[in-house]
């Protein structure tokens, strides 16, 4: 599974909720659709960390890293290659 | 996992209590009467090197691990009874020093952190509003770019530390389109245009610590004040609200211990009935249940703490800490006081004074029902 289905899955499994969304666009801006709030944010990192083996520090935390599915993968793939 | 303090760290907490109980407490009631911060106590701590406890060296601090820093705060929490000064430090710490060392550039760490360890100057953060205390994301407060400065307009309410303060961490709102991910922190100098402080707020307990209303008019902050990236005030906040959930309850941790260990000198003087009041399972039950609580209370907190040591996030087990201690500690010191009596209740002892103190631990750094929010969304609820 690449990293985009990977995050998009649970995106949709355990942040969506009850939005009943089915699918999301790689570049839907996830933030400004008040998508990910504050909490979800903090599950989505927590999930991050774990599934790709990643530590996401406190100054990375910022939109352009979690704005949609690519920025998110983006940030996977920066960090796999650093 | 290992939780037990290693031998300097033993050392440097009964440094801390012998420090306290000499230099901290002298004219306390006083001090509570008049809602008079303590100045004195602030500059001796600073010299002490309770403000630079976790910064490093070249700042002037002691750079001091986590657990060190725990283990302080428990002894000062131990033995000062000016629990005022004590929330106006750790809020001093945690909410801007220690957030400008991790977020900050060079340039404002040795602008700000060499003033802020050694006491010279105080701070604190700015991020509830009158009409946003839990839902803090929800602010109003706005920050434009206007050439080479941030114009920042709104208010901030219940600010620790505002009347006595020299830079505050302002949260504002940069992108209104991004919801909490459009917020963003900037340093705020007491003397910039536009900033200004209402009168220190009397609230029900704390009252040597300084708590005011602040308003931002046109504030002019230059943007080499911006704190992190525009857009990092949420992670800012969240980063600050984990080390302070962890640090600052420590002092509860630490008076939680004093109060015990006077309970049970009085249960076995006070006698009754012919007895002393410790020998009945009424009495006796209770300080057993203190000492539960207390060391539950030290567990949570001391897990947060290693586990913040090994570099690992911990929102859940802060949450988790900060709603038990909170609470333990009202509990604690309604058992405390319930157990002197007329005592416990008189404004000669301590008793009332802890319990309207420990209320306010329910409520500051995120009130328990948010911690509860927090977990159970951590659960996937």
């Amino acid at each position: 599974m690449s990293i985009i289905n990977n995050i998009e899955k649970y995106v949709l499994a355990e942040i969506v909720g009850v939005l009943g969304k089915k699918t999301i666009d790689p570049d839907e801006d996830l933030l400004e659709q008040g998508i990910i709030d504050s909490l979800g944010l903090m599950k989505l990192i927590t999930f991050m960390e774990e599934t790709f083996s990643m530590k996401i520090l406190d100054e990375e935390i910022i939109p352009e890293n979690f704005q949609s599915l690519n920025s998110m993968a983006s940030l996977v793939k920066l960090q796999s290659q650093a | 996992m290992d939780f037990s303090l290693s031998e300097d760290q033993i050392i440097f907490k009964k440094s801390a209590i012998e420090f306290a109980e000499k230099a901290l407490n002298k004219g306390v009631k006083e001090r509570e009467k008049n809602r008079e911060f303590n100045q004195e106590g602030w500059e001796k701590c600073a010299e002490f090197g309770v403000h630079g406890l976790s910064m490093p060296e070249k700042y002037g601090g002691l750079g001091m691990d986590i657990m060190t820093c725990v283990a302080t705060m428990e002894g000062l929490g131990y033995a000062c009874r000016d629990s005022g000064l004590l929330f106006a430090i750790n809020s001093h710490i945690w909410t801007c020093e220690s957030p400008i060392l991790k977020f900050g550039s060079d340039y404002q760490k040795d602008k700000y952190l060499p003033g802020l360890c050694n006491g010279s100057l105080k701070g604190g953060h700015a991020m509830t509003e009158p009409d946003s205390g839990s839902d803090a994301f929800s602010m109003k407060c706005k920050a434009e770019k206007r050439g080479d400065r941030y114009i920042i307009n709104g208010a901030k309410m219940f600010i620790t530390n505002a009347p006595i303060a020299d830079l505050l961490l302002v949260f504002a709102v940069t992108d209104p389109t991004k919801g909490f991910a459009g917020i963003s922190a900037f340093i705020v100098e007491k003397g910039f245009p536009g900033f200004s402080v209402g009168k220190p707020l009397d609230m029900m307990g704390l009252k040597s610590s300084p708590i005011g209303e602040v308003v931002l008019q046109d504030c002019e902050v230059p943007e080499e004040n911006l704190l992190g990236k525009e857009g990092s005030g949420a992670a800012i906040f969240n980063s600050e609200m984990e080390w302070e959930r962890s640090c600052l309850f420590a002092t509860h941790v630490g008076a939680m211990g004093k109060d015990l260990e006077e309970c049970i000198r009085y249960v076995n003087d006070r006698r009754q009935f012919g007895n002393p009041i410790g020998k009945y399972q009424a009495v006796s039950h209770k300080i057993a249940e203190m000492l539960v609580r207390l060391e539950l209370s030290r567990l949570v907190l001391y897990k947060v703490a290693w586990l913040k040591s090994q570099g690992k996030r911990a929102p859940i087990e802060s949450a988790i800490a900060k709603l038990f201690v909170s609470e333990s500690y009202v509990e604690n010191c309604m058992e405390a006081l319930q157990i002197h009596g007329a005592y416990g209740y008189s404004t000669e002892m301590d008793f009332e004074k802890n319990l309207r103190d420990s209320i306010a631990g329910k409520i500051y750094s995120g009130t328990s029902e948010i911690q509860k929010n927090i977990i159970a969304t951590m659960l996937g609820l």
